[in-house]
């Protein structure tokens, strides 16, 4: 074993082609894997671990016992649960239904405009989460252009419907793709089989693929829940008066300015959270079984009858709502008052571009491109440590690498506050000055570009995740072989080779950095603007115009960013696996 | 064995299928292929990977539409059926056994769909666990059998819809070499008293050999050959199918006669007459086929027509390379006797069975 080997001239000499350059490098492995251990470790545990403990600490202290109390005896509380959990319901069945629906035409139809249908559907992702809201209240609200002004209806969109119109249509594309590609990885042959032995195609839908696909619901819809659950942006434009656990701690702090309040509604908000996200994990993380044995085989039969027709049209016209609600965004940045006053105007955009607006577009920019290249290293290190390297602690790393998303945006921006606003001192030596608040270092952008890393770690970690246990380890132990160290092998085999997976990760990381709000809301401080901020203030204030002029120059960043990052990570190349047996 | 009156009689007449993927040269899969097929008839369709065995089998079974040409069962073209109106069952490779069901609900499944009562289906359900050798493992869920278990819960799902016609996609290949051999004759043995028209897709020569009524040999998506076992053996009708079969001699040789389906030739210095290839014409350059074990070999201290190159001892058998004036000859003597083994460098004559050896075309 290469361990074994001694490093002495007598051993370089005597077989130079092999021995030598293997020791040393053996060692230089150790070192290069424990530094990245070691700096994984640390930013989890600055990034989520302490703030988490934090909460936790203040929620559970004897000065907060008696809220418990108070809580769960009085209706109004209550009553906060009761809506956050109908909310996440709803919001997992209706997401999930129209992801359902999105994936089932783009795997099984034979229609044409697919690709548009795609594109539509992945919009939401990269837009910040007013631009739907803002859009609905427009074009739905009390004075809205489609209900009031066309349909001459009195809807108040305000409330539990607003909500889960709102939430659904912004989260259910994380649904669209992990059904699509659960969708794609059925054996074809399963259906084929089930026509051979004399089912209709309706009849194999039912009885084959649906049964097939049933576990794979539970994963979208919990993962809806959790984030409809977890959700601060929408409940503060559309909610009116339900009130939403995440909203009620966001007010305890910004309006209350009691932070044990806070800290129990997070606890409370942390239970079914990180419940959800941890049974998801453990029970629904197992494969879902698709084939029993053999090589997957057949073609996919598109359908092709009549009953494609009415399919499509329901997605067309979700289509249709959501391309209304982007159209609103985009042409209400440049209209003086969308729906009432169509005048083409660029106050909006100007005011964005070239006022208060620029501040905030400068800082955002700034921080999320900080962020974004710190988190995607992290994300794949952690996905690198997990999968190769830690066989059995490597779960823990990576279950707190995830807690980013995991935890409510809310609660991890409270979190913030309790661990990181005050200084630390030892002694009378300030060895920590305060990350958050008003004084805090560097207008609190340090601890706004940590929290933009912790919350995009997740995204590179789970592409990177997937895409190395893809990776056969071979090609690896063939560069080993070849006197490759591990730093260089992740370097010139497998960070090539999982590419795409770290260009989706930095850029969905890099839209998450610049469209999240729930934990930065609680970091600002009067040094930095932060753009979904601005929105929310803008929002609130009913200066819709300019909220939308803000969405499309942040869609516009976001967007832009994706390009930057391809052209620095390179071109997609897809992996073309060289195996055996053509599999068809 | 078969008779014209009983159903199931398949015909595929032309049929071709050329896959167009964008940006890329069409793939001819399967070219021009015709066969006739009797009710009861069990065919393999054999033929190295890629020659389009697959592709034929689907576009009967109507997984895959042909680009032209007809599919034909008992007469009526039934290109226009979609797969779950045609009386077929088919048995995958993947065996794709609904994970999700049972064992008796797995095999009932083409009984659901097609409506029959509770008693029929009980009925057909118990005959089917019982001549599969199924009984016990009713409610065990797919991933809980052994792979000959799981193999026979998809012959029992196709058989038990008593399908015209019986399509199998290479359904031996994920069992190993013992299991393979008892399902062989599992298959073949049902397929006789059931009297199903099958088609039997493989690249197992073997397989092909032992369980066919005819076997059918593929090249590049064409036809070979459609004959016995027998005479895909010994009258191979072009070369590929002689190579792609066993093993083969070929000595060039130039006929001097040719009448009947034999033909007058000289090989190895002996006149003999020798069964030919019909499209065989006289003095024209063509082979002699010639398999190894039809061959002796006497050693010949003095002359002879050759020597020894090789000689592999596999205690069975004893394979032995002769150097020729017509080339090199694999010979294999069966069952050796010790006291007359040769050794490398003997000089041997070489005697050809004419009764064994065939005349075919040079393509
Ligand atoms: N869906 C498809 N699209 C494009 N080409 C295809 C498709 N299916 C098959 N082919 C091509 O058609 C040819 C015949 O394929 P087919 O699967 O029928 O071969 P096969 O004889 O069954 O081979 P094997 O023994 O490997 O299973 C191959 O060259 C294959 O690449
Ligand atoms: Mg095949």
């Amino acid at each position: 074993m290469p361990g074994s080997r001694g490093r002495t001239g007598a051993v370089r000499t005597q077989s130079p082609s092999e021995d030598p350059p293997r020791a040393p490098r053996r060692r230089r492995r150790e070192t290069s894997v424990l530094v990245a251990i070691i700096a994984c470790v640390a930013l989890v545990l600055v990034g989520s671990v302490f703030p988490i403990g934090a909460v936790l600490g203040t929620a559970l202290s004897p000065q907060a016992w008696p809220r418990y109390v108070e809580f769960f005896t009085s209706s109004v509380d209550l009553r906060i649960l009761w809506n956050t959990l109908a909310l996440g319901v709803l919001v997992g069945l209706a997401g999930t239904a129209i992801g359902f629906l999105f994936a089932f035409v783009q795997a099984r139809l034979d229609v044409p405009g697919k690709k548009v249908l795609h594109l539509i559907a992945l919009m939401p992702v990269v837009s910040p989460p007013f631009a739907v809201a803002t859009a609905t209240i427009v074009l739905f609200g009390r004075r809205g252009l489609v209900t009031h002004e066309l349909f001459g209806l009195e809807y108040d969109i305000y409330g539990l419907d607003g909500l889960v119109f709102v939430l659904s249509l912004s989260l259910f594309p994380v649904a669209y793709l992990g059904l699509l590609g659960m969708m794609h990885s059925l054996d074809p042959a399963m259906e084929e089989a089930a026509m051979t032995l004399g089912a209709s195609r309706w009849r194999v839908f039912r009885t084959v693929m649906l049964p097939l696909l049933a576990p794979g619901l539970a994963g979208p819809f919990l993962l809806l829940f959790v984030e409809a659950i977890a959700d601060l942006a929408n409940p503060l434009v559309v909610s009116g008066d339900y009130t939403v656990l995440a909203s009620r701690a966001y007010l305890a702090v910004t309006g209350e300015y009691d932070t044990t309040s806070a800290a129990v509604y997070s606890l409370i908000l942390l239970v079914p959270s990180i419940g959800v996200f941890v049974a998801q994990r453990y029970w629904l993380g197992r494969k879902v079984r698709t084939t029993v044995t053999g090589r997957p085989s057949g073609t996919v039969h598109l359908i092709t009858s009549w009953a494609r027709w009415p399919v499509l049209a329901l997605a067309v016209l979700v289509s249709l709502v959501i391309v209304a609600l982007y159209g609103t965004v985009i042409v209400g940045g440049v209209t003086r008052v969308f729906g009432v006053d169509h005048t083409l105007t660029f106050t909006h955009l100007r005011e964005v571009l070239l006022g208060v607006g620029q501040e905030a577009l400068k800082d955002t920019t700034l921080l999320a491109a900080i962020a974004t290249p710190i988190a995607g290293v992290f994300g794949l290190l952690i996905a690198w440590l997990a999968v190769r390297h830690l066989p059995r602690s490597g779960g823990w790393l990576d279950f707190a690498g995830t807690l980013g998303v995991a935890v409510p945006g809310t609660v991890l921006g409270i979190g913030y506050l309790l661990a990181y606003r005050p200084s630390r001192y030892v002694g009378d030596l300030e060895v920590l000055p305060g990350l958050v608040g008003g004084s805090a270092v560097a207008g609190g952008a340090v601890a706004i570009v940590l929290a933009y890393v912790v919350r995009s770690v997740p995204a590179g970690l789970r592409t990177g995740t997937a895409a190395l246990s893809q990776l056969h380890p071979s090609l690896e132990e063939a560069s080993k072989g070849l006197g490759a160290g591990p730093l260089r092998t992740f370097r010139t085999i497998t960070l090539p080779l999982i590419r795409p997976a770290l260009l989706t990760g930095l850029g969905y990381g890099f839209a998450r950095c610049m469209t999240s709000l729930s934990t930065i809301i609680l970091l600002v401080t009067p040094g930095t603007h932060i753009i979904t901020s601005q929105i929310l203030s803008a929002a609130n204030t009913g200066r819709y115009g300019v909220a939308f002029a803000y969405c499309t120059v942040l869609t516009a960043l976001v967007l832009a960013g994706f390009g930057i990052i391809r052209l620095l990570v390179g071109r997609t190349t897809t992996l073309h696996r060289v195996s055996g047996r053509y599999a068809r | 064995m078969t008779d014209d009156t009983r159903r199931g009689r398949l015909c595929l007449d032309r049929l071709t299928k050329a896959f167009t993927t964008q940006g890329r040269e069409p793939v001819v899969a399967v070219d021009s292929v015709s066969l006739d097929v009797a009710p009861g008839e069990f065919i393999t369709l054999l033929g190295p990977s890629g020659c389009g065995k697959t592709t034929t089998l689907r576009i009967v079974a109507g997984l895959e539409e042909a680009s032209s040409g007809h599919v034909r069962l008992d007469g009526d073209a039934i290109d226009h059926l979609p797969p779950q109106r045609r009386p077929m069952a088919m048995v995958f490779q993947s065996y794709a056994l609904f994970p999700h069901l049972t064992v008796s609900e797995n095999i009932a499944y083409g009984l659901r769909t097609r409506r029959r009562g509770k008693d029929e289906m009980d009925s057909a359900l118990r005959i089917a666990l019982t001549s599969m050798n199924l009984v016990g493992l009713e409610h065990r869920s797919p991933h809980e059998l052994s792979g000959g278990q799981q193999q026979r819960v998809a012959l029992a799902r196709a058989l038990v819809v008593q399908p015209e016609v019986l399509l199998f996609d290479e359904p031996l290949s994920n069992l190993d070499a013992k299991l393979r051999g008892a399902m062989r004759a599992e298959i073949r043995r049902i397929q006789r008293r059931l009297g199903i028209t099958s088609l039997y897709v493989t690249h197992d020569q073997d397989e092909a050999m032992t369980m066919s009524d005819r076997v059918v040999v593929m090249n590049k998506g064409r036809i070979e050959q459609a004959a016995s076992p027998a005479d895909i053996y010994f009258r191979p009708a072009t070369v590929f199918v002689a190579d792609f079969i066993g093993r083969a001699n070929f000595i060039e040789i130039v006929p001097a006669r040719v009448e009947a389906g034999s033909a007058a030739v000289n090989a190895l210095g002996r006149d003999m007459t020798v069964a030919a290839h019909p499209e065989v014409r006289a003095n024209a350059a063509t082979y002699l086929m010639v398999r190894p074990e039809t061959l002796s070999l006497t050693a010949a201290p003095e002359g002879g027509i050759g020597s020894v190159l090789r000689a592999t001892f596999h205690g069975h058998s004893v394979d032995y390379e002769v150097e020729t004036g017509a080339g090199t000859l694999a010979v294999t003597v069966p069952g050796p006797d010790p006291q007359r083994l040769l050794a490398e460098g003997t000089n041997v004559t070489v005697g050809i069975d004419p009764a064994r050896a065939y005349v075919l075309v040079k393509s």
